[in-house]
């Protein structure tokens, strides 16, 4: 009799239920598979890169939850409750690989570009180097052309100051009664008038060709220089007169140069009268001194 | 260990007839392709689909369809579960070499 009473309510609650009643185990694995369901749901990269996967955890969780509403077996509610679950986790794992495959790419593009921009830097360091050498290679050439050109101007001009000299000395030499001397305006040859001239004349005596031919000669050999050619008298007789003389005389000079073939416009002849005496007007020697004839032989 | 609990379950009564070809087919795919990668990054999710598609073929064998198309289908979503965690720690590793140069 209780045997039988058993059976039978066995067979009521089996009948009632379908299948069966859920189970606690069902129970807490479908609440299990609602949590891990809702959680990965809501992540923002659950749905933008697992939407497959979210969607089939949804259809195993809504079918979980038809089952339970429905009275299925509890054995298919904690299946799909199981596989809701799975599919879930499964979901979330996805969009962390999609993220962090963004992740790479970002990194991988950023290291790149470091890569790239070190070698860029690297390669305009490299230029900027290359390019300093190369300047200061240039400058050391011009330097050395510039240093080389000087040394070269200055060898010739001291060679021909040397040859100059040398050639004024012999003029000195050679011409009895010249004085050669250097200054500051070059060379001065100092001519004494009683070689050139007769006294108050200006017509150059016949042995003062000898040295003007020399001096043509000298002119010819040197046509970067020219001349100035100045006359002075002593202080005896009227400045006027003497102011006159002196000029006939350095033109007689010029004429004789120009008559030699030197051009013109290389001679400048001045007179200057008893101005600039070298010596004492005061005694016969002095005022012998004082009237002469000086040729200026400027610097080139 | 109770994911092995479907294993000790009686048979539905309302058993499918039809064998579950398909779900078997999938299960055995991705357990497949689990067990390329997942076997030191997820070694637990794999041994667990290992061990529920091989309860699949022996119910299979049995011709108990109704248990081999559940087993398959957990099997199938454990392989899955695996082989995305695998797959995420090795993304994971690789990004770290990444950030740190190689």
């Amino acid at each position: 009799m209780k045997t039988s009473l058993k059976l039978s309510l066995m067979a009521a609650v089996l009948a009632a239920g379908g299948c069966a009643t859920l189970s606690p185990e069902a129970e807490r694995q479908l609440e299990e598979a609602r949590a891990s369901y809702r959680f990965v749901s809501e992540d923002p990269r659950v749905q933008r890169y697992a939407a497959v996967e979210l969607a089939s955890a949804s259809t195993a969780l809504r079918e979980a939850e038809r089952l339970a509403a429905e009275g299925g077996s509890p054995e298919l509610v904690e299946h799909n409750a199981y596989l809701a679950e799975r599919r879930s986790r499964t979901a979330l794992g996805t969009a962390q690989i999609r993220q962090v495959e963004a992740d790479i790419a970002v990194a991988r593009e950023d290291r790149r570009r470091t890569q790239l921009e070190a070698r860029e830097r690297e390669a305009a360091a490299a230029r900027a180097r290359a390019e300093q050498a190369e300047a200061a290679r240039r400058e050391a050439e011009q330097r050395a052309q510039l240093l080389a050109r000087e040394r070269v101007e200055k060898e010739k001009v001291s060679v021909a100051a040397t040859e100059l000299a040398a050639e004024v000395k012999r003029l000195e030499t050679e011409l009895a009664d010249v004085r050669a001397k250097q200054t500051d305006r070059g060379w001065i040859l100092t001519l004494k008038n009683e070689l050139l001239f007769d006294s108050g004349g200006a017509t150059l005596k016949s042995g003062a060709q000898r040295a003007l031919d020399n001096l043509a000669q000298f002119l010819r050999k040197h046509p970067e220089r020219d001349l100035a050619i100045e006359g002075f008298t002593d202080s005896i007789g009227s400045p006027d007169s003497n102011q006159r003389l002196s000029e006939r005389r350095a033109h007689a000079v010029k004429d004789a140069l120009t008559g030699r073939g030197i051009e013109s416009w290389r001679i400048h002849a001045r007179g200057y009268g008893p101005s600039f005496p070298v010596a004492s007007n005061a005694t016969e020697t002095g005022r012998q001194l004082n009237r002469r004839v000086e040729i200026v032989i400027n610097p080139s | 260990m109770k994911r092995l609990a479907l294993f000790f379950l009686p048979l539905a009564a309302c058993a499918m007839t039809e064998p579950p070809v398909s779900e078997m087919a999938a299960a055995r795919e991705m357990v497949a392709q689990a067990r390329a990668i997942a076997a030191q990054d997820a070694p637990q999710d794999l041994a667990t689909a290992q061990s529920k598609l091989a309860h699949a073929e022996a119910a299979m064998q049995r011709e108990h369809y109704e248990h081999a198309r559940l087993l398959a289908q957990q099997a199938e979503a454990d392989a899955k579960l695996a082989w995305t965690n695998a797959e995420k720690l090795q993304a994971q590793r690789a990004l770290r070499e990444e950030r740190s140069g190689r």
